[in-house]
């Protein structure tokens, strides 16, 4: 089915504007739009925005929040009368502890905002705070001609690199890319070139180009730094990758609670739009409804459509089948948001940014750590480089994870190794989105590795039994009490098993955080 | 089905490949045996249970046989090191998820799950899980039970609900760990679309689907009932049936503890049956039941009689109202549970046996 008569991508949209699955929403929008009401509920218990309405205030429980206190926070909306739960990480690790009320993200809530709601989810940090903010960015005494992204640069909207762009020939752009080496920055590290050439290839003349802005590894921030503060870079990007692979329709996937880097994309596209800069390209944005998983990408594929958001078979890779069964490139935030550097001062320029590897790289950094933010440095840089650019630890340096929740942990002992894709492969860890989460000596490591797999239990898609009862079994089993019978004597062939078994990346890598743990840590087990 | 002169090699062996062979088809014309859970014949394969997940050479990662098309060259692997390593820890972790003691579903069904596990001698001393899947369980449907403890999510119950009675009444629901089978709102399966076929008990691979009155009755397994092939008669389609029948019950007489369709792909009915045929096997055994042929007496009282005794009757009765009002005066309506042969015989009894052309058939609205 294609885009414009697919009555099921409307579905969650739908339930969300019906103030998610309440009793008999689904039945409603079932005569509606004709689909099989059942579809519809099956649809909106999948995603956690929908699933419980009335829940309406939700405390990050990711890492770096919980360092920051987020349980403390969670008990104080609670005892306040907030109608309150927990959710995985909301993006803001670097303005530690995060709350979403509804579908705004508050930055360091404190327990005094919680006590003075009285109750009321509106009075929640109503007193200017919850207005747009931005992170920190870095390093401050940069040389502008060593980023490529540049965060603290005024937008540029004169079209400049799509004009260029326009000159070339698509062979030509797609040899620029390769030369540039620019790996995609949402975790794979796959050479993006590649991409651009299979759907350009494809027999299939209707395409599509689908940003993926479901940015939820825990620990990761940057594309929601990029989507604040330099939407041009991301607009123009996705508009030469348009034109590029001979598509001229746009979906933008930005998770739900995304509510502020959406307004601003939004008036950038509309700006756009009536500018009309990019001629013959259309941006259509669509909100998340609350599920990790749909960052995967053909997950996010499957939400797009308005379905569960549950990873399909690879292959078809989507390059070849995806959405709407079209060849779809698929690309996050940063990725995208370098082209237009590359195109303006060559391949070869943003490849000798990189020290290990190619480009410059946000690296998000936050946990024990002086100044949290969003820092673009050279790609290889070290975790100790990249804490001096922060402001320096927090304490004595005990582990830290390199690249969000899927990387697991690294001991101090690798605070001198690039972070870069290949590097941390080789050790089993992994670059991943560059979510750099630093924890100190005060930290027990066991906890550490029960915290990462509680949130990939929660939000394992469900699809596949490796993942869903892995997942489920490993919390169990670190986390003891009921469960103590589990023991940890067969996490290791649980977690080949979701290695070898699982779908889609979150379950072959949601192991790692127990078995990395297990394995520079073990002290902390005992 | 048309051969196309292109092979893979499976375990060593050649195998010749047809138009449209997923790895599986052509393993399983080779009497290769893999092992699938989520796997149905009538169903689009989605590769989620990972059971059959087998290694192909330049591929890094194990591929699912049942929804890999077999391709010209593939050098396939379903028995090594590897793929033996997969279906252990595989269905050890499965079996902590699963009440491993029940090789039987509530209903008698055999579990498949635990058969393979035993099979291919998976751990089971990895320690068991609390179940995380619900069910509602203020269901007062009278015929499906769902037993959400025995459930693995492989979702065929309602993938059948879908893409074979394009009926969707349930869904996969929830996510992660609490991933069960739902209706909208956990209704009642009376107040959806629901027309109570039973596919989804049918397609079940461990029980956890299962027919609500054999789980009241505390049904022994399916293997040791006796089962008994016989034809629905509710309608003319001839779908077959096997009748599970506990033969000490009532005495010795037997009683039907459940009816199944034979499998799917060797009848006509493909696997499948509705409410009916499923379901609607009390009256069997009913007290009420004819068993002989009635004639009122001369004071109106209904007395059993022979079929010759009885025939005679409705010759007589026939030609008595043919004599006194003439033939026109007569319908003939046969029943929607005749079969064509039945139906081509009352006409012929209407028109060449009676001499009207007055007869219908009571489907034919």
């Amino acid at each position: 089915m294609s885009a414009p008569t697919d009555p099921h991508s409307t579905i969650p949209d739908r339930l969300a504007n019906a103030g998610g699955l309440k009793k008999g929403v689904a039945r409603e929008l079932s005569r509606d739009t004709g689909l099989h009401e059942a579809d519809i509920y099956g649809v909106g218990s999948f995603y956690h925005l929908l699933a419980r309405p009335e829940k309406r205030v939700r405390v990050c429980g990711g890492l770096s929040c919980q360092l920051a206190g987020s349980r403390e926070i969670l008990s104080a909306c609670q005892a306040a009368g907030l109608p309150t739960e927990e959710i995985s990480c909301l993006a803001a690790c670097d303005r530690a502890p995060a709350v979403l009320r509804d579908r705004r993200t508050l930055p360091m809530v404190t327990i005094q905002d919680a006590e003075r709601s009285g109750g009321k989810v509106e009075d929640l940090c109503s007193n200017g705070s919850e207005s747009v903010w931005c992170g920190t960015i870095g390093p401050q005494e940069a040389d502008a001609e060593t980023l490529c992204l540049n965060l603290s640069a005024e937008p540029d909207w004169s079209g400049s690199a799509f004009n260029a762009a326009s000159t070339m020939e698509p062979s030509a752009l797609f040899d620029l890319i390769e030369e540039s080496g620019l790996q995609g920055r949402g975790g794979a590290g796959f050479p993006a070139h590649i991409k651009w050439r299979a759907v350009a290839d494809q027999a299939e003349q209707e395409r599509y180009i689908v940003l993926n802005a479901d940015e939820g590894e825990p620990g990761t921030f940057k594309d929601r730094e990029i989507l604040l503060r330099r939407p041009d870079l991301v607009l123009e990007g996705l508009a030469i990758a348009a034109a590029a692979t001979g598509s001229s329709e746009i979906y933008l996937y930005l998770r739900g609670e995304f509510e502020v880097p959406g307004g601003v994309l939004a008036e950038a596209i509309q700006a756009t739009t009536e500018a009309g800069r990019f001629p013959g390209i259309t941006f259509h944005m669509h909100a998340g409804q609350g599920a990790y998983i749909c960052g995967e990408e053909t997950a996010m594929l499957e939400a797009l459509e308005g379905k569960r958001g549950m990873p399909r078979l690879k292959p078809p890779f989507p390059v070849e089948i995806g959405l709407w069964n079209k060849p779809t490139l698929i690309h996050n935030v940063e990725t995208i948001a370098c082209i237009p550097g590359i195109v303006l001062q060559g391949g070869t320029w943003f490849k000798d940014l990189g020290r290990t590897e190619a480009g410059s790289k946000l690296y998000c950094v936050s946990g024990h750590v002086q100044n949290p933010g969003t820092y673009e440095l050279p790609l290889g840089v070290s975790l100790d480089e990249l804490v001096e650019a922060a402001g320096g630890y927090v304490g004595t340096l005990k582990a830290f994870s390199p690249g969000g929740a899927s990387s697991g942990f690294l001991p101090a002992s690798e605070r001198g190794r690039a972070l870069d894709f290949k590097g941390l492969g080789a050790i089993g860890s992994m670059l991943g989105s560059a979510g750099v989460v630093v924890l100190n000596d005060t930290i027990n490591m066991r906890w550490a590795a029960e915290e990462q797999l509680r949130f990939f239990e929660e939000e394992s898609c469900g699809q596949c039994a490796p993942c869903r009862i892995g997942t489920h079994y490993l919390h169990a089993a670190v986390k003891g009490g009921e469960e103590k019978s589990l023991g940890l004597t067969h996490v290791a062939d649980v977690a080949w098993q979701m290695n070898e078994g699982s779908i889609c990346g979150l379950g072959q890598a949601a192991a790692l955080p127990l078995t990395s743990a297990l394995k520079y840590f073990p002290e902390d087990f005992a | 089905m048309s051969a196309m002169n292109q092979t893979l090699v499976l375990d060593g062996r050649k195998v010749e490949l047809q138009q449209g062979d997923t790895i599986l088809d052509a393993a399983s014309r080779a009497n290769t045996s893999i092992p699938t859970l989520c796997h149905d014949p009538r169903l689009k394969p989605v590769g989620a249970c990972r059971t059959c997940l087998i290694e192909v050479e330049g591929s890094r990662r194990l591929l699912p046989a049942c929804a890999t098309p077999a391709t010209e060259g593939m050098v396939i692997h379903t028995q090594n090191e590897r793929v033996d390593r997969h279906r252990k820890t595989l269905l050890g972790l499965y079996l902590t998820d699963h009440n491993k003691d029940r090789n039987h579903g509530l209903g008698g069904a055999p579990n498949q799950l635990v058969a393979m596990a035993h099979e291919v001698g998976a751990p089971t001393d990895w320690g068991q899980l609390p179940s995380k899947r619900k069910a509602n369980s203020e269901d007062d449907n009278p015929y499906i039970l769902f037993d959400a403890e025995q459930c693995i999510a492989c979702a065929r119950c309602t993938r059948y609900c879908d893409e074979v009675e394009s009926v969707s009444a349930i869904t996969l629901a929830g996510r992660g760990s609490e991933t069960t089978i739902s209706t909208n709102d956990g209704l009642s399966l009376l107040d959806t679309t629901c027309e109570m076929c039973g596919g989804c008990i049918d397609t079940c691979p461990t029980g956890a689907m299962t027919e609500r009155k054999a789980a009241a009755m505390q049904a022994p397994p399916e293997w040791d009932l006796k089962q008994v092939r016989s034809t629905c008669n509710f309608c003319g389609v001839g779908c077959q049936l096997n009748l599970h029948v506990d033969e000490a019950a009532n005495a010795g007489r037997g009683r039907i503890i459940k009816v199944t369709s034979p499998p799917a792909g060797t009848t006509s009915n493909d696997g499948n049956l509705c409410v009916k045929g499923r379901f609607a096997y009390d009256f069997v055994d009913h007290n009420e039941r004819l068993t002989t042929p009635l004639i009122r007496d001369k004071a109106g009282v209904l007395q059993p009689a022979t079929w010759e005794e009885a025939l005679a009757a409705i010759s007589l009765g026939l030609a008595g109202v043919s004599e006194r009002h003439g033939k026109n005066s007569l319908a003939f309506v046969s029943s929607s549970r005749c079969t064509m042969e039945e139906n081509y015989l009352v006409q012929k009894l209407a028109r060449q046996g009676y001499g009207t052309n007055n007869v219908h058939q009571c489907a034919a609205t």
